[in-house]
């Protein structure tokens, strides 16, 4: 056995990284269907939406980039699906200068599944610098801290935006976020100085610190990672690519778990052997 | 071209994503010149998509096109030029990169951090601290149907059971981090306490990064797979042979140099 362990504590890592391939790409290939239970955090945001009267305002910011597209993207796609749906006015933008057109392109496909109009049902403002000025300013005036949005048309006439005049006249507001400048910096600067309610999307990486935000009710909901988006995709009935990698997602777990196991068997095995920790 | 094919575009894209892809992921085997490529390609790209943005969004959008519109409708107002004043912040930036006039990039600076400062703390302390020790001080008791009842559902956030769980959890940690006193007794206790809640809290942290991280995997395998079909000219078989036999001859080449 200890001989065995040793050669196992050794291993060439290549042959893990190929486990994890394999684990990732069979289910993919050959979908297992493993149900998808959905959690209250993710429940309360769709049950947020679904409340909004026709024509609300709903401000999606998009503050990620293409790195973390595979996790929220989809999140994005289900949301401006449900937004579309229930025929609300859905307003765009960024933090993250280098998702710009990442987010464009999502607005845009989902946009035009529902044959939602670009300045009539939603608008994509784009990025602009300042982080938490930039969210001030918006709180001030959307007009001055967007005067033109991605495609350069005027903000101030635009019918999306009739009867808006500053985040106080937003009804819900999401931000999709992989890192700092996002869920926290809109609580921080937007919704604390401005009362908008509001929910966060994000990455695996950061939604566990988001959860006492959740708990004190700063947000009022939290899609986390890509379980959180395939949570949602069931939740509007529209399977995408979130559900589809769920069983790949569940498969390479499995594959992680049983190998922290094995290591912590190897470990013991070996230990008080010379040169390894007693 | 074959009718079955996708436009060009689309193509081109399909076919720089699965070799970019397949060339970052050739690490996992060893550091190698594909990895190299793409790890430079990336940040170029990068640098450049950032820079180009940054020029149309803030030179020309908010500084230039409007500076230009006030000046045109009136220019012997002194109103109309009052976009010159960022805009000459953001030069007297730029004078750290020349010594003898590096120390004017201060007065800037001392804007940024004066206005960030004065806007960021009032705020952090409300929604960081005051909103968190709200939470955390939650009353033990909770009104029910049949009068006040000491909520034992851990499902429930607010729960009596929760409070409990948080308040032991808050003490032990902040404990574990206050060195003035030696953690014997009763503060050895707490302490261990706090470092047990610190280790769940890690390990959360650690499961999703895990699941964040595969996720990022999936993401590029449902691409790779999507890129393998006939309408993308059959992209990822093929680069992952280039990629393969690419390999391949480097580690020949590499190991004919370094000799028997």
């Amino acid at each position: 056995m200890k001989a065995f362990a040793r050669r196992m504590i050794g291993i060439d890592r290549r042959i893990i990284f190929l486990l994890i391939a394999a684990a990732t790409l069979l289910p993919l290939l050959q979908p297992f269907g493993l149900p998808i239970k959905v959690s209250p955090e993710v429940k309360a945001v769709y049950d947020h939406i679904e409340k909004l009267p026709e024509r609300s305002v709903f401000l999606i910011s998009f503050d990620f980039d293409p790195s973390s597209k595979p996790e929220l993207e989809p999140q994005a796609v289900a949301l401006l699906r449900h937004a579309f749906r229930k025929n609300l006015r859905v307003i765009g933008m960024t933090h993250w200068l280098t998702g710009t057109g990442l987010a464009d392109g999502v607005f845009s496909t989902a946009a035009a599944e529902y044959g939602k109009v670009r300045g009539k049902d939603f608008v994509f403002l784009g990025w602009s610098p300042g982080g938490g000025a930039l969210i001030i300013a918006m709180g001030q005036d959307l007009y001055t801290a967007f005067p033109s949005d991605y495609s350069k048309t005027p903000t101030r006439d635009m019918p999306v935006l009739e009867g808006v005049r500053n985040l106080r006249d937003v009804n819900y507001m999401i931000s999709l976020a992989a890192g700092s400048s996002g869920i926290e910096m809109w609580y921080v600067f937007g919704k604390d100085k401005y009362r908008f309610e509001m929910a966060g999307g994000a990455t695996g990486v950061i939604a566990p610190g988001l959860y006492p935000f959740l708990r004190s009710g700063q947000i009022n909901g939290l899609i986390g990672g890509l379980q959180g988006a395939a949570e949602y995709e069931t939740l509007i009935g529209q399977k995408g690519t979130a559900v589809a990698g769920m069983d790949a997602q569940s498969a390479t777990h499995m594959v992680i778990i049983v190998l922290v196991i094995l290591c912590n068997v190897f470990y013991f095995t070996l230990r008080g052997e010379k040169g390894r920790p007693a | 071209m074959p009718e079955y094919l996708l436009p060009s575009g689309t193509l081109l894209g399909a076919w720089a994503a699965a070799g970019l892809t397949l060339f970052i992921y050739s690490f996992l085997y060893k550091d190698n010149p594909l990895f190299k490529l793409g790890e430079h390609l990336y940040v170029g790209i990068s640098v450049g998509y950032t820079v180009v943005l940054t020029w149309h969004t803030v030179f020309l959008r908010l500084l230039w096109e409007p500076l230009a519109k006030s000046v045109g409708e009136a220019p012997a107002s002194p109103g109309s030029y009052l976009l010159l004043i960022p805009a000459a912040l953001g030069l007297l930036m730029l004078a750290r990169f020349i010594p003898k006039i590096a120390w004017l990039s201060r007065i800037a600076f001392a804007f940024v951090v004066g206005f960030g400062s004065g806007v960021a703390i009032p705020r952090v302390v409300s929604s960081y601290i005051l909103k968190q020790i709200e939470d955390t001080v939650n009353p033990l008791l909770v009104r029910m149907d049949g009068g006040l009842s000491l909520g034992l559902d851990l499902a429930a956030p607010q729960s009596g059971i929760n409070t409990v769980i948080l308040l032991i959890g808050v003490v032990s940690v902040l404990f574990y981090f206050f060195f003035s006193v030696e953690h014997t007794g009763a503060g050895m206790v707490t302490a261990r306490t706090g470092i047990y809640f610190l280790m769940i809290a890690f390990g959360a942290a650690f499961g999703y990064t895990v699941m964040s991280r595969m996720s990022l995997l999936i993401g590029r395998f449902r691409d790779l797979i999507t890129f393998s079909g006939a309408a993308y000219g059959y992209a990822t078989p093929i680069l992952l042979g280039v990629t393969i036999v690419t390999l391949a001859l480097w580690e020949m080449a590499v190991r004919r140099r370094a000799g028997p």
